[in-house]
């Protein structure tokens, strides 16, 4: 599904961040990625959406096939990829529910589907909204716009749900949420998952992955996966740290 | 009718004598310092041996000059005594005490003067749309006297005009309690000017200037603001916001003077520029004069691209780039006047934006 093939990139003063990441996601799976902060691993989500202060040194990301380094940035979100990252743009003035039918209808669009009419979206906005306990006032604030992190982080899993992405890279979602907001967008998230699609999870805490079960999980440490494992691995690095990997070697 | 504001204003004896006086806007007088002024048609009435002695020459004072109050000889803006030197008959309107009015406001000729005198607490909104014009320059003048308690507001949102010029000068007295709210959508496609000149004269008077520029090709609009802070507790706020592309240029003058004894004056100007391509140009000159000392001014000026975050964001969403750049120009652009409380202003305003 998504094929990360020996990733190199750097920013703009040629510091290179990520040093040769290789991983593999197959449908149904979801990877917990941890790692200290500074690591590489908002970079690298940012890099495989293809954001522009990021240049890509060497490797391939496949997503089914297709190379998704030779796309535009919109051809890879239409092609199936969802990105959430650490901290949600603010774009006041741009109506969230207008921005989410907008990007529905361009990724029907690509997809040669008719758009959505008013009416379906209308519906389809409810179910997700329902399922995100997210109450009426999101659809007349703009994007992000004065929201707490934890709205924030609630859109974003709206924004998800509605666009039903394969792969979703979610980084650190469960930051800035309370145990309730926790509980429900961790449940959003299972409710989205499926057996045709994948999450990629950024976390540094256990208490996300008590709601999501990874299939893997791996240690990302100076640019590269150092360490990869099941969701025990995640457990032992709560209690332990990172240190013990390095000492280990 | 305040009979002492309609007496203050100039006849067009005096209109041209004082036209005379100061002679052409020059680039070196400080209220035309960004404007083509080469592109002004010198009136016939200032004749053209006239028109090319420098302004610092001015003729001697004709009888009618000598005799005229003293504001109709102070007045320096050469674009608020054009319509009245071109013989524009003043349409005066009183409206009453406590009257709720809404208005629109055409001139049918190339000079328009319009003179409003509204009354204590009355709830005026007023639409000026563009006028008829048959020939090269256009001006208009409104003298607008705004009584205690009232509230006003005044706004246009004309689709693009493209006469080759055109002026707008505003002269407003605001007395205790009142509120103007001034909103314009500016799409033109040649060169204008709005010129205003607010007074607050009375305590607690407030003044609330929003303007959008949506220009392209190349189109040059220029805007003059003075506030007079006159008495205590005054507001202002000026919001200016410019989106402009091709080789378009818009320039922004706006002044704040606080007079003595005014205390508790509150006041901000901040004029925000989007260049959207490597010709366009903006120049921003903010003027603070304040002889108090317990008063808030603060004045500000962004000039920049389209924010590359939120661009990022929108396209990382599929939204074709194009369709992002277009959703981020009409968000700035609306926001201009998201603020105004809902009225007939705003909902003609958003509703140019797009906004149903």
């Amino acid at each position: 599904m998504l094929s990360i093939k020996n990733l190199k990139a750097s920013i703009e003063d040629g510091t290179q961040i990520l040093k040769g990441i290789n991983l593999e996601v197959k449908p149904g799976e979801v990877h917990a990625i941890m790692g200290p902060n500074g690591s590489g691993k908002s970079t690298l989500s940012k890099v495989i959406a293809g954001h522009p202060a990021y240049h890509v040194d060497g490797g391939s990301v496949e997503l089914n096939g297709k190379n998704l380094l030779e796309m535009e940035i919109n051809e890879r979100a239409n092609s199936g990829l969802f990105i959430s990252t650490q901290y949600p743009t603010e774009i006041p003035g741009v109506n969230n529910v207008e921005f989410l039918k907008m990007a529905l209808n361009s990724k029907r669009a690509f997809l040669g589907q008719p758009e959505m009419s008013d009416e379906d979206f209308k519906k389809l906005c409810e179910e997700k909204m329902n399922l995100l306990e997210m109450d009426e006032r999101y659809r007349e604030r703009g994007v992000n716009d004065g929201m707490s992190g934890g709205e924030k982080k609630r859109n974003e899993i709206l924004q998800m749900a509605i666009l039903d992405p394969k792969v979703s890279f979610l980084d650190e979602t469960d930051s800035g949420l309370d145990i309730d907001a926790l509980r429900i967008v961790a449940n959003g998230i299972n409710h989205i998952m499926s057996p045709e699609k994948a999450v990629i999870l950024v976390t540094h805490y256990q208490r996300l992955l008590d709601y999501i079960k990874p299939t893997y999980v791996h240690v990302l440490r100076h640019g590269k996966i150092i360490l990869s494992g099941g969701p025990e691995l995640a457990l032992k690095l709560e209690d332990q740290g990172y240190d013990w990997i390095e000492e280990a070697k | 009718m305040n009979a002492e504001f309609i007496q203050n204003l100039p006849t067009a004896e005096q209109a041209i004598a004082r036209l005379r006086e100061l002679g052409m806007p020059k680039r070196n007088n400080e209220l035309w310092s960004f404007f083509p002024v080469a592109k002004i048609p010198t009136p016939e009435f200032m004749g053209t041996n006239f028109a090319a002695s420098p302004a610092t020459s001015p003729a001697a004072p004709t009888a009618a000059t000598a005799t005229t109050a003293a504001p109709a000889n102070q007045e320096t803006d050469f674009a608020a005594l054009l319509p009245i030197a071109n013989n524009a008959r003043p349409m005066i309107r009183e409206i009453v005490a406590g009257a709720a009015e809404m208005a629109m406001l055409k001139c049918n000729n190339d000079f328009g003067h319009t003179v409003l005198d509204i009354g204590k607490g009355a709830k005026v909104s007023l639409e000026i749309l563009d006028n008829k014009v048959t020939h090269d320059i256009a001006a208009e003048r409104f003298d607008i006297n705004v009584g205690e308690n009232a509230d006003v507001e005044i706004f246009f949102a004309n689709p693009a005009c493209d006469l080759p010029l055109r002026f707008r000068h505003f002269n407003i007295h605001e007395a205790a309690g009142s509120t103007v709210r001034f909103s314009s959508i500016c799409k033109d496609t040649a060169i204008g000017r709005v010129s205003i000149e607010c007074h607050l004269k009375g305590e607690g008077a407030n003044f609330d200037y929003r303007s959008l520029h949506v220009l392209d090709g190349e189109a040059s609009q220029h805007s003059r603001l003075t506030i007079y802070h006159e008495a205590p507790r005054t507001t202002s706020t000026q919001l200016a916001r410019n989106l402009l592309s091709g080789s378009a240029r818009v320039s922004y003058d706006g002044s704040v003077i606080v007079g003595y004894d005014c205390t508790g004056v509150n006041s901000s100007q901040l004029v925000n520029t989007i260049l959207m391509s490597e010709d366009a140009s903006v120049s921003v000159k903010p003027v603070l004069k304040i002889y108090h000392d317990d008063v808030e001014c603060t004045h500000g000026n962004t000039v920049g691209e389209l924010d590359a975050e939120q661009m990022f964001y929108l396209v990382s969403r599929g939204i074709p780039k194009k369709a992002a750049q277009e959703m981020l120009m009409r968000s700035f652009a609306q926001e201009t006047f998201l603020p105004l409380p809902d009225s007939p202003a705003k909902k003609r305003l958003m509703a140019e934006l797009g906004v149903r």
